[in-house]
């Protein structure tokens, strides 16, 4: 799925330069779910980041799907991150003023589906994390537990080839993050980064970095 | 769920929030609708002040003669004012004509003999539509047998009050000096001195007896409306080539015309004021708000949302604002302004007038139309400036802030 090759990545933190990847070379598989671990800074939320197309390569190859991302302009990058990623966040990021249900059709708007693809999509996602019977409550009226499953529906409605999750669980407590890690188990390519010896117990593939190297 | 009312709904997020900034655009809205209303009152005034002192709606004179000296002015008048005037009374638009003759006489009361300028009019009908000469004694020239108005400056020179008689010996067209007796009607003031020491009023026929004319200076018109005068106008030149027709703001270029043109800047400038005002306040409260959903932006971004598509969403939800607070404030402006003060504000007199007026705000729905648009602009570029640097924020920074 993902080809890497050479891959740098650096940031300034004030003054100093961080190496957050160095030389990183590495070929993703798809179709299963991979845990990128690693201590804090160590480069696994940045890698993430390379791989959803929200950060740019600055050094070295990084292809998706056969495709270089250093060489897409802005607009190829907003149609890969529209329809084929999916992405899930430690913090939910849920539209407040939107019900679940809504929260969940905002993004499929976007893909040129007709009402009725849309609402069966809605429903499909809902249904598969289990929440089809809360679809009318807003965030605020749900557990973290809830919004966390919300983010994944929204996620996977949209069919996308990979869905990448930054510390899913580390909001939840041990039990509800069992309960994400079960939905997210058998969703197809799924990339996350974890410090949680749990999350990372369901991976079938892990990346270990240390200082933006593969260890 | 379309964008629109994506950002209809985030006005719901925080109802103080949104209804302090709907009264901030309300407050700018209502000053700029009132202050506007009233600007467009004393312009209304003022206009119909113009055109009912002196002027009419517009004036007919030959070509070029307004703008030139002439040594016999006489032979430039207007030659064929009979059928000029049957022209005009079939014009459905014009309501009334004022032909007029003006010149330069002496009047004399026994042995006092002062000079003047005098003006031959239709005393009857100018008494009708020119209603704001202040006659201080006697009464304003209707059809009095051989009456005379007077300016004050003139009856205090002569020594003269209405009922006494005056001789006025004017040059005539062939140049003979003649003579006629008048009998004082009334003496008027305009407040301005030259005017009132100088000028007097007769009736036309007399004056064109004493010039030895049948020709007419001017004509004065009025009109069923305002916007009546360029169809007027055009109809005139185009039937009588040698004669031109010119409106009162033109005719009183000094007066009125720069008024309105002083009091527009000076309108200018209060608005952009009031503009600047409410952009300001419209742009702290949206920056915070917009601060605190960093990461929501940054999420509709990692999800494919364009930088436009972001902007697009923020700057509706500013338009959303930007109506909802100007209707509001246009709505209490206008109940406010016409429950308390609907007979209107008493105003000093303006300039070249010397009567106080009433102003009435007048409020219109162009006005409305442009309140709103003005307000809405200011809110857009307000939601503008302070969305677009969060929406152009690289999106893994935007993820990365603090809620």
């Amino acid at each position: 799925m993902y080809q890497i090759k050479d891959l740098e990545f650096s940031y300034f933190l004030g003054k100093e330069k961080i190496e957050a990847i160095r030389k990183l070379t590495l070929d993703i598989p798809g179709g299963s779910l991979i845990a990128i671990t690693g201590p804090s800074g160590s480069g696994k939320s940045t890698l993430l980041n390379l791989l959803g197309l929200i950060e740019p390569p600055q050094e070295g190859s990084l292809r998706f799907l056969g495709e270089e991302i250093r060489e897409m302009g802005e607009k190829r990058k907003n149609e890969i991150r529209k329809s084929e990623i999916g992405f899930i966040f430690q913090q939910f990021h849920l539209m407040p003023i939107l019900s679940a249900e809504e929260n969940v059709r905002y993004f499929l708007t976007k893909l040129g589906l007709d009402g009725k693809s849309i609402g069966d999509r809605v429903e499909e996602a809902l249904e598969q994390v289990g929440l089809w019977e809360h679809r009318k409550k807003k965030p605020s009226e749900l557990s973290g537990g809830q919004k966390q499953r919300v983010a994944i529906a929204r996620a996977i409605a949209k069919k996308p080839k990979v869905l990448i999750a930054d510390e899913p669980t580390a909001s939840l407590d041990q039990k509800t993050g069992r309960e994400i890690m079960d939905i997210l188990t058998g969703m197809g390519s799924v990339l996350l980064t974890t410090h949680d010896p749990m999350v990372q117990a369901y991976a079938k593939i892990q990346y270990h970095l240390v200082d933006g190297q593969l260890i | 769920m379309t964008w629109i009312l994506i950002a209809f709904r985030n006005l719901m997020r925080n109802f103080r929030r949104t209804a302090a900034i709907v009264l901030t655009v309300a407050i700018g809205a209502g000053a700029l609708f009132s202050f506007a209303g009233f600007i467009h009152g004393i312009l209304d005034e003022y206009r119909e002040t113009t055109i009912h002192s002196h002027y009419g709606y517009g004036q007919i004179h030959t070509k070029g003669y307004r703008d030139s000296a002439y040594e016999d002015p006489v032979k430039h008048w207007i030659a064929d004012w009979p059928r000029l005037s049957l022209f005009l009374a079939g014009q459905e638009e014009i309501t009334s004509v004022f032909p007029r003759v003006s010149f330069s006489a002496l009047i004399k009361n026994g042995k006092t003999t002062v000079s003047g300028h005098g003006e031959g009019v239709d005393g009857s009908k100018e008494a009708e539509f020119f209603t704001t000469l202040n006659v201080e004694e006697g009464e304003t020239l209707r059809d009095q047998p051989r009456g005379i108005l007077l300016g004050k400056g003139l009856a205090t020179a002569l020594n003269v009050h209405p009922g006494d008689s005056v001789t006025v010996i004017a040059t005539s067209a062939k140049s003979i000096l003649n003579d006629r007796k008048f009998t004082v009607a009334g003496i008027f003031h305009t407040g301005n001195a030259h005017f009132d020491k100088n000028v007097f009023r007769i009736p036309l026929k007399d004056a064109q007896e004493l010039l030895k004319t049948n020709t007419v200076e001017s004509v004065s018109l009025g009109l069923r409306h305002l916007s009546d005068w360029e169809k007027a106008a055009s109809a005139i030149e185009e039937r009588f080539p040698a004669l031109e027709a010119t409106s009162f703001d033109e005719l009183d270029k000094i007066y009125y015309k720069h008024s309105v043109d002083w009091l527009n800047a000076q309108f200018g400038v209060v608005r952009i004021i009031i503009l600047g005002i409410v952009l300001l306040g419209i742009f702290n409260t949206v920056s915070a708000a917009i601060l605190e959903r960093k990461q929501e932006i940054g999420n509709l971004r990692a999800n494919g949302e364009s930088v436009f598509e972001v902007m697009r969403l923020i700057v509706a939800e500013g338009a959303f604002l930007a109506l909802f607070g100007s209707l509001f404030g246009i709505a209490v402006a206008y109940a406010v302004l016409m429950g308390f003060i609907d007979q209107g504000l008493l105003m000093p007199p303006g300039p070249g007038q010397t009567r106080q007026f009433l102003v009435t705000f007048s409020f219109t729905w162009p006005l409305v139309l442009e309140t709103v648009l003005y307000n809405a602009l200011a809110a857009l570029v307000a939601s503008f400036l302070a969305g677009i640097k969060i929406a152009r924020m690289p999106i893994a920074k935007a993820l990365r802030s603090s809620p």
